[in-house]
């Protein structure tokens, strides 16, 4: 897309020029020269070029702070993911993080490959080939290969997903066939790629007999929800976030869990909260689970990504930013950091193996629902 | 208003006169009941932040200058409680609890609508903390601390120091009460509790439910009193507040909400941090802005003044969220477009200029005369006759009809009655 049609399309020609954008930036606050302002005036005066061939570019971490707040609605979000399309056009590339292998994994999923992803589900509980209701997984098994020396395992997050839903009576499908679902790719500016990853999951979707699609994962759920359906028009199943799920059924009565001892706090992930507005559901759960749950000055619609996204342009501005964030926790008083979102445990916990004076324990909701599960 | 019919020239309007449980003709607004009256109430027109009683004046200056009882706080309305001081001690014999709701019949020949409008509601907006930190407060809130009349006498506090006075206050009075009960215990065993706690936690004293709840109110006063210490001395250290955020455009120019501007708001504050200053010279004031739209005659000259002469800190960009420090004073984010840096500003009050927004309940006023409003919830007016609802004979002016400043308002009110009086006269 050119950017005059761009800027058409996210009505960027609105801008107030009042610096909202830029003064909630995350990255902005620690890596000076960077502004969402400056971008939009500069493609708003025909200068685009300025920041295309900019590897800055890559730096925005999609976090939606500026577009949630942008007081002319411009969604500024479409904006940073229409100028990545370009930049690449351009041969402006942006640096993926851990040598671009997630990169190579995803593109070799969208070309059709034998996988082995299922086994460890097996192992976790009951899974079925065909049903009303389908686990949409995501890339949880690749982040094992990668992370499996973290103190909680990629993995484990969906072993505890399965874990619940058996609980609750439920034997989801999980497939051998499911791919990537191509959120990256689609925020890296690769749209063939996003595409073809996404049709293969429709049809696989369609081939289990499925209804309901419940997902852990905030990118997953809320691609398929916004752009599965821009792409591909109306799915004949349901997206479902598993904390939505969990959060009806543990009102329902059909769980019960004990309270664990502890003072805990919560990071909104930017797809789950100010993308999708789920705020509530984990904050239920957690309620259900904890004995004492305590916010981050900065939550809810307020609250600051885990800093990267899309593995791209990790970089010294996203451990300051982590680092921030994680004292910010500690200030809280809570001896645990739960994360809902499976990047942005990885991240923090990445960055307290070696930011100096952090001591929190991070935990994914899930785990501490299993373990409420089985009394505390 | 009830019920309105008829038209133009020829209106029928119900009213319901709600009962002040005062009799206006008696009352000689002495003030010697509201003196008198035990119940106090946060006060409505200091925006919560002061007290007023029960039986009550709106403001100092209102017409009439009459008394009337809030029933809903009133004990003697209260089932189960009796009162009954402001009847015994007022000299005019004005008080009457049996007092009702009047309906009036009016027939008139025009109605002019001037309702006024609401404050935007700043809570609305999460990033900037209005209702979660205590020291961010909105424009009206500020003008009454401002205010010689207000409930700080026109010294300019922080929330947060009025909140721990307060606390200290009612601490003191909660203590004087405990340790009088203390006197109790220690008067009928003629022993002091700091002795007997000695003795009770060394095993001495072990039987005796008494001793239990003693010892336990010992305790109980020991916290207590620790805690208060700190608390005034923290309050030692409290200052007027002196660095002043004003932060601008919330809730108006802004798609999410309301598209216009309040234009009067960038006034306002620049007055605002004058006053400021002028009570508090070592006052540094900051008006976070997208542009100072002083609109007016002798309105941009005071713009200047503002900068030049009293020193006010004019700081281009729009506020982007507002956090709190460890000791409750807020910091400011922002972009300082003309340098195109990302800042932070630590202020003790934060100022929101909230919109001017349409009252709540202008849908039931509209439906209920029959006048369309626009797409802004206010009411629609003719361009060309801006004072002419859709209805004939009905006439707006002020704030009911879009947002407007005290002068271009009472320019309209005139103008309103001068409308009415034509349709009055059959020549509307």
């Amino acid at each position: 897309m050119n950017i005059e049609a761009l800027v058409d399309e996210t009505k960027a020609y609105y801008c107030l020029d009042c610096g909202v954008c830029t003064g909630s930036c995350p990255v902005a606050r620690y890596s000076p020269g960077f502004s969402p302002r400056l971008m939009v005036e500069k493609a708003l005066m025909g200068k685009a070029e300025d920041f295309l061939t900019d590897p800055d570019v890559w730096s925005c971490l999609t976090c939606a702070r500026c577009t949630h707040r942008c007081p002319a609605n411009i969604d500024y979000l479409e904006f940073a993911r229409g100028i990545r399309e370009e930049a690449l056009r351009l041969g402006n590339k942006g640096s993926p993080a851990h040598s671009g292998m997630f990169q190579s994994i995803m593109e070799i999923q969208s070309s059709g490959i034998k996988q082995d992803r299922i086994t460890w589900a097996k192992e976790a509980g009951s899974i079925a080939d065909k049903g009303e209701y389908f686990y949409f997984v995501g890339c949880l098994p690749y982040f094992n290969v990668i992370f499996a020396n973290f103190p909680s395992q990629p993995l484990d997050i969906g072993r505890n997903v399965i874990k619940i839903l058996n609980k609750l009576g439920i034997e989801p499908v999980v497939s051998n066939d499911e791919k990537c679902c191509g959120h990256d790719m689609l925020w890296n500016g690769e749209v063939e790629t996003f595409k073809k990853l996404a049709a293969a999951n429709i049809e696989v979707i369609k081939e289990a007999g499925s209804k309901k699609v419940i997902f852990h994962c905030p990118e997953g759920y809320y691609i398929f929800k916004n752009y599965y359906t821009k792409y591909f028009g109306d799915l004949d199943f349901e997206v479902i976030h598993f904390y939505d799920f969990l959060a009806e059924r543990l009102k329902a009565g059909e769980l019960t869990l004990e309270k664990s001892n502890g003072v805990v706090t919560y990071q909104d992930p930017c797809r789950l909260g100010r993308l999708a507005g789920i705020y509530e559901s984990p904050r239920d759960i957690i309620n259900g689970v904890a004995a004492s749950f305590v916010e981050m000055e900065r939550n809810g619609e307020n609250s600051v990504c885990c800093g990267t996204t899309g593995w791209m342009n990790c970089s010294t501005c996203s451990k300051e930013i982590q680092g921030n964030r994680l004292k910010e926790s500690m200030a809280t008083g809570a001896d645990t950091l739960i994360t809902a979102c499976p990047k942005c445990n990885i991240h923090f916990s990445c960055a307290a193996s070696f930011i100096e004076g952090i001591d929190i324990k991070i935990k994914d909701l899930t785990e501490m629902v299993v373990s409420a599960m089985n009394g505390g | 208003m009830e019920k309105v019919t008829g038209s133009n020239g020829d209106f029928a309007v119900t009213v319901r006169k709600k009962a002040r449980y005062v009799d206006e003709d008696l009352c000689t607004g002495c003030g010697a009941c509201a003196e008198k009256c035990p119940t106090t109430v946060p006060d409505e027109f200091n925006m919560g932040l002061g007290k007023r009683k029960a039986i009550y004046k709106y403001y100092t200056q209102g017409i009439p200058s009459t008394f009337c009882i809030d029933a809903v706080h009133c004990r003697t309305f209260q089932k189960g409680k009796k009162c009954g001081v402001c009847e015994k001690i007022c000299q005019a014999k004005a008080i009457d609890y049996k007092q009702e709701d009047k309906i009036l019949e009016l027939k008139v020949g025009a109605i002019v609508l001037a309702v006024g409008y609401d404050l935007f509601d700043a809570a609305k907006l999460p990033e900037y903390g209005y209702g979660r930190i205590t020291n961010v407060i909105n424009a009206l809130e500020f003008e009454r601390l401002l205010s010689a009349s207000g409930p700080t006498e026109g010294h300019v506090e922080r929330l947060s120091d009025l909140r721990d006075h307060e606390l200290i206050h009612s601490g003191e009075k909660k203590l004087k009460k405990a340790t009088k009960t203390l006197g109790k215990y220690e008067k009928k065993h003629k022993k002091s509790s700091a002795d007997f706690y000695k003795e009770f936690t060394a095993g001495n004293i072990s039987d005796g439910d008494e001793f239990a709840k003693w010892a336990k109110q010992y305790e109980s006063v020991q916290e207590a009193t620790k805690k208060l210490e700190a608390l005034k001395a923290k309050a030692e250290k409290f200052d007027v507040a002196t660095r002043l955020a004003f932060i601008q455009c919330v809730g108006s120019r802004d798609f999410r909400f309301n598209k216009y501007c309040s234009s009067y708001c960038c006034m306002h504050s620049i007055k605002e941090a004058m006053i400021a200053k002028d009570h508090e010279a070592r006052t540094d004031a900051y008006i976070f802005n997208m542009d100072l739209r002083t609109v007016g005659k002798g309105f941009e000259e005071y713009k200047v003044r503002g900068a030049e002469k009293t020193g006010l800190n004019y700081v281009r960009g729009r506020v982007a969220e507002i956090t709190q420090d460890e000791n409750e004073n807020p910091i400011i984010w922002y972009e300082e477009t003309t340098s195109q840096t990302p800042k932070s500003l630590t202020v003790d009050l934060a100022i929101l200029a909230v919109a001017c927004e349409a009252p709540k309940g202008i849908e039931k006023i509209a439906e209920m005369v029959g006048v369309e409003l626009d797409h802004n919830r206010f009411f629609k007016t003719d361009p060309l006759n801006p004072l002419d609802t859709t209805v004939p004979g009905i006439f707006v002016c002020g704030c009911a009809q879009g947002p407007m400043d005290i002068p271009e308002s009472v320019a309209q009110a005139s103008s309103a009655a001068s409308r009415a009086a034509e349709a009055v006269a059959g020549k509307a």
